[in-house]
């Protein structure tokens, strides 16, 4: 079992209700659907899975570890474990394609040699080939979202979270987008992917988890009964 | 730390400081101004309480006898004084002794004896104490053991010089704890700057699995950069005009200022080693903030 959450709830100190009492479990190499309106809890979940935020109440597993017990010295590495993949990509302006994938390395303390191997690698997976150096306002939303997810998945980490990655692109790049994430499913790496977009998931037919105020209202394996 | 890492460290810690030139120029002035202070400040009180130390060192009690007072007696009082705690030197200067000394500082034209008829003045103890400021608590001491009269050690004005000298150096402390204070303040601010530019960088080094001092380093480099710069700048200001001083005053003869090389040196090493502290103080106070995700 990757993750486990036993009785979670999160109440921010103002007093907002963000999740009560979730429990749930992930299984390596699932690709899960986070759903739901805004301010459901989608964000806080995904937050407590590398730690940002701290449960109220309940316990977190990752991997076996319990996050809540966690010392802060740890949390790197637990972070190592998961590529993250951000709404607005959030790629460093200032460097190429090449440079924001191997930064990503260089801050986990990766050798030179494991960037130059590693990078070409990660870039060829996500079909970036041919743009290691442009800088990324030269590159779509698309092509931006892509490099996001090389990064994400340059350090080799077991699990994916992706959070609305599809929210700043129109359908058809969102698709592709998706496309590449099944792919990467598919070679072992467990994928957990917040959205508001329900096109994409009736497609899918994968494991959907319907947030509503805070509570799981439903836990479908394959997204059928949800649309 | 690995070599490719300090090599990481370093580079990024350059760009940050040539991205903001204008401010890193901005607060090595600051930081060399500051630390010029400092020095001139540390210069000042080291001279200054050498110069007290002189003058404290002067002070001594002369302890007067009662004239009746027999051989046998005299070595009792010198027995007393010697057994009180703190007393560096004792010297016993018979009336005789006293008369002659008296009679070189006025000159052979005057024959005092002649004049007074006989010897007016008291066997004395000239006393010395290991402290100067014990002075007045050993002095009272000294009055009260029988067959010493009176005890002269210029009360009061003593007294007055400890008063003024224990707070030239309260205030020159203080001065000194003021400026590091601005520098500090300072350091963090543009460290603060450079902190902020990048912050969105810091929160995406966490997120992916940076350790905090991974992200600490360049920041670190960039303060201790600033304070190194601007230390050694207001040192080699310090050294040529404390040089120059000295050459001038030293030949013109009137105060006479510490000259000794190897202390000097420590006083300008150490001084580059504030200008370090005070740039990793400075970059802590504004790296906690942002570390916190």
């Amino acid at each position: 079992m990757l993750v486990q959450f036993y009785n979670v709830s999160k109440i921010y100190p103002n007093g907002v209700k963000a999740l009560d009492d979730i429990s749930l479990k992930i299984d390596r190499g699932e690709f899960l659907f986070l759903m739901g309106p805004s301010g459901a809890g989608k964000s806080s979940l995904i937050k407590m899975l590398f730690r940002e935020e701290l449960p109220t109440r309940g316990q977190i597993f990752v991997a076996s570890r319990s996050i809540v017990r966690m010392k802060r010295s740890e949390v790197p590495k637990l972070r190592r474990n998961m590529g993250i993949v951000f709404q607005d990509f959030k790629l460093l302006e200032n460097k190429t394609v090449s440079e924001n994938i191997a930064f990503a390395m260089k801050v986990v303390g990766a050798s030179n040699r494991d960037i130059r191997q590693r990078v070409p690698e990660v870039i060829n997976m996500v079909g970036l080939k041919g743009k290691e150096d442009c800088l990324p306002t030269e590159l779509s939303g698309g092509e931006q979202q892509r490099v996001g997810i090389a990064r994400a998945l340059a350090n080799r980490p077991l699990m994916l979270i992706a959070d609305e990655p599809t929210g700043n692109l129109d359908m058809e790049t969102s698709m592709e987008i998706m496309e590449l994430l099944y792919d990467i499913n598919r070679k072992g790496t467990t994928v957990i992917m917040a959205t508001h977009a329900r096109e994409l998931v009736k497609q899918a037919h994968k494991r959907v988890i319907m947030l509503e105020r805070g509570r799981i209202v439903e836990d479908t394996p394959n997204g059928e009964t949800l649309l | 730390m690995k070599l490719s890492n300090a090599l990481y460290f370093i580079s990024e810690a350059s760009k940050s400081l040539s991205r903001n030139r204008l401010l890193s120029f901005a607060t090595i002035m600051t930081v060399t101004t500051c630390i010029l202070i400092l020095g001139m400040a540390v210069l000042l009180t080291l001279n200054a309480s050498r110069f007290i130390n002189r003058l404290e060192s002067d002070v001594q009690m002369i302890a007067f006898l009662d004239k009746s007072l027999t051989k046998t007696g005299i070595n009792e009082v010198q027995e007393e004084i010697e057994k009180i705690d703190g007393i560096k030197s004792i010297k016993f200067i018979s009336r005789d002794e006293s008369l002659k000394e008296l009679q070189e500082t006025y000159g052979s034209e005057y024959d005092l004896e002649a004049t007074l008829g006989k010897n007016p003045l008291p066997d004395t103890f000239k006393i010395e104490a290991q402290n100067p400021q014990d002075v007045p608590k050993i002095a009272e001491q000294v009055n009260k053991i029988s067959g010493v009269y009176k005890v002269n050690y210029g009360q009061g004005v003593v007294e007055r010089l400890f008063q003024v000298t224990h707070w030239v150096r309260i205030i020159s402390v203080a001065f000194i704890i003021i400026l590091a204070a601005a520098a500090v303040f300072l350091i963090a601010t543009t460290t603060r700057l450079s902190i902020f530019a990048r912050r969105k960088e810091i929160y995406l080094m966490k997120l992916i699995g940076a350790t905090d001092w991974f992200i600490r380093w360049p920041f670190f480099i960039e303060g201790i950069f600033l304070g190194v710069v601007g230390s050694l700048l207001a040192v080699t200001l310090l050294a040529l005009g404390y040089g120059a001083l000295l050459q001038n005053i030293t030949s013109m003869g009137i105060i006479n200022l510490i000259s000794d090389m190897s202390l000097l040196g420590k006083v300008y090493l150490s001084l580059v080693a504030t200008g370090a502290v005070l740039g990793v103080m400075g970059t802590s106070i504004s790296l906690n903030r942002f570390l916190n995700v």
